[in-house]
């Protein structure tokens, strides 16, 4: 709603009806004009400083330049500096004092007990530092070179020695004894072909022909031979064995002299026109008891 | 008196009824005097007996080969006269008849086994029993096998025909030649 202006005395109310539309639409345009303006002003303002401005990247520049300059130089100077102090017999003087020191020996033990060491050495087992050292090593020269300067230095033996005096050899023999290791290794062994072919070969070398040839040859073996075979449990196998044989005889000997005597008794009754005798030996007379069996 | 004779008579009363009491009396007697056979034997016969008998006669001819051999060579060594050495002969002789009649009559009379017999798993017992032969027994039955050799062994023929495969000598002395039942199977 707008009041119109009074005009030549007269006053006029002129009522006009504004939507909203219409309302947003006369304040875009004001805005409009407002912005208009304000860049015309920034424009003339930005013509009239562009001689500072540039005056003042200049001097930027320029400062970033001699700040980068002295940079440089001061690292030169240091390390320059550092180079000279290491050189110098003071800094060896200094590291020489320091280590001997309580306050090394302090250090040291401060980290082996702290939680510095286990940290160090789980990050080793975590970053597999073991494993690429070795991937490193083993396909190279390093090993042999190590081994050659073992040997050199006599260490395999040195070590046995150590592990026999140690006993360390002894438990472990007990300990394989005792496992199931060995009776597993032993059982794939005796099962492989190899170890046929093994058995084959000393089958068919002359190996064991001399061996049995020097063991016929040695008096010991004829001894316990003797002992043996005069042991008692040997000569009661050896009776065994002849009371069985002589109990095989005569079992043959008696079933075969049975079976004559029942052949020759059934021909002598069929002779004699006699009937069968019965077997068991029972009387056919129905328990009557036969002539003649009247003891004297 | 065997078990197969029989019982003996029954006793009768005066109007020949049975006294109840008597006959239990006598069947009382009968029954401690019969030793009943448990189960009937197998009867052995002439062929296996005659092996048995060939194994006896084998360990005696070996025993009086190597006592006659010993004599001998003594009587050799010791240079005796010959009337002593013909009387030590006949001795001989006499011991090893002694020493045939021995072995049968002793075996017979202690176990009813020789030697020969025990190979051949048979015994000899009595007829009427389980019993082993008394040694009166035994001689008269070894007396009588060696009649019944005589008449070229016709004294054993009767073993093929008897039911009891008896010879002359069992018959005569009352016994009987039965397996042992060492080489059978035990009965079920």
């Amino acid at each position: 709603m707008r009041l119109a202006r009074p005009t030549a005395g007269r006053a006029t109310l002129h009522l006009t009806v504004e939507t909203l539309p219409e309302i947003r639409a006369r304040e875009q345009d004001a805005g409009r004009r407002r912005f208009s303006l304000l860049s015309l002003g920034g424009a003339v303002a930005g013509i009239a400083l562009r001689p500072v401005a540039g005056g003042v990247a200049l001097g930027r520049r320029a400062e970033r330049e001699l700040r980068a300059a002295v940079a440089d130089g001061l690292d030169a100077a240091t390390l320059a500096a550092t180079d000279a102090l290491l050189a110098s017999p003071l800094a060896r003087a200094v590291v020489d004092r320091v280590l001997d020191s309580d306050l090394a020996r302090h250090a040291v033990e401060r980290v082996l007990a702290g939680q510095l060491v286990d940290a160090a050495a789980r990050g080793v087992v975590e970053h597999a530092v073991l494993e690429r050292v070795a991937d490193d090593l083993l396909p190279g020269e390093t090993v042999d070179a190590l081994l050659d300067r073992a040997q050199a230095a006599d260490l395999p033996r040195r070590v046995a020695d150590r592990l026999l005096a140690d006993g360390v050899l002894d438990q472990t023999v007990a300990r394989v004894l005792d496992g199931p290791e060995l009776e597993r290794v032993v059982e794939q062994s005796l099962d492989s072909a190899a170890m046929e072919r093994l058995v084959v070969r000393v089958i068919d070398s002359r190996l064991l022909e001399e061996a049995v040839e020097r063991l016929l040859q040695t008096e010991e073996l004829w001894l316990m031979v003797d002992e043996i075979a005069r042991s008692p449990a040997v000569a009661a196998a050896i009776q065994r064995q002849s009371v069985g044989f002589a109990d095989e005889v005569a079992g043959g000997v008696r079933t075969r002299s049975r079976r004559i005597d029942d052949r020759l008794e059934s021909r002598a009754r069929r002779l004699l026109r006699r009937r069968p005798r019965e077997s068991g030996g029972t009387p056919p007379t129905g328990g009557e008891a036969p002539p003649g069996d009247t003891a004297p | 008196m065997t078990g197969a004779e029989g019982p003996p008579a029954r006793p009768a009363g005066p109007r020949g009824r049975v006294d109840p009491r008597v006959a239990a009396a006598a069947a009382v007697a009968a029954a401690e005097h019969v030793e009943p056979v448990d189960s009937e034997p197998e009867y052995e016969g002439l062929v296996t007996r005659a092996v048995a008998f060939a194994i006896d006669a084998a360990i005696i001819s070996a025993v009086s080969v190597v006592v006659g051999a010993g004599v001998a060579v003594s009587l050799s060594v010791l240079s005796v006269p010959g009337d002593i050495e013909n009387a030590i002969f006949a001795l001989a002789g006499g011991v090893c008849a002694l020493w045939s009649v021995a072995y049968f009559v002793t075996f017979w009379s202690a176990t009813g086994q020789t030697p020969g017999n025990r190979v051949l798993g048979i015994r000899v017992r009595r007829a009427d029993g389980d019993a082993t032969l008394s040694p009166a027994r035994s001689l008269l039955r070894l007396a009588m096998l060696t009649l019944a050799a005589i008449p070229l062994c016709a004294g054993f023929l009767p073993i093929l025909v008897d039911d009891r495969r008896r010879g002359i000598h069992d018959m005569v002395a009352g016994t009987v030649v039965v397996g042992s039942g060492e080489d059978q199977p035990p009965a079920a």
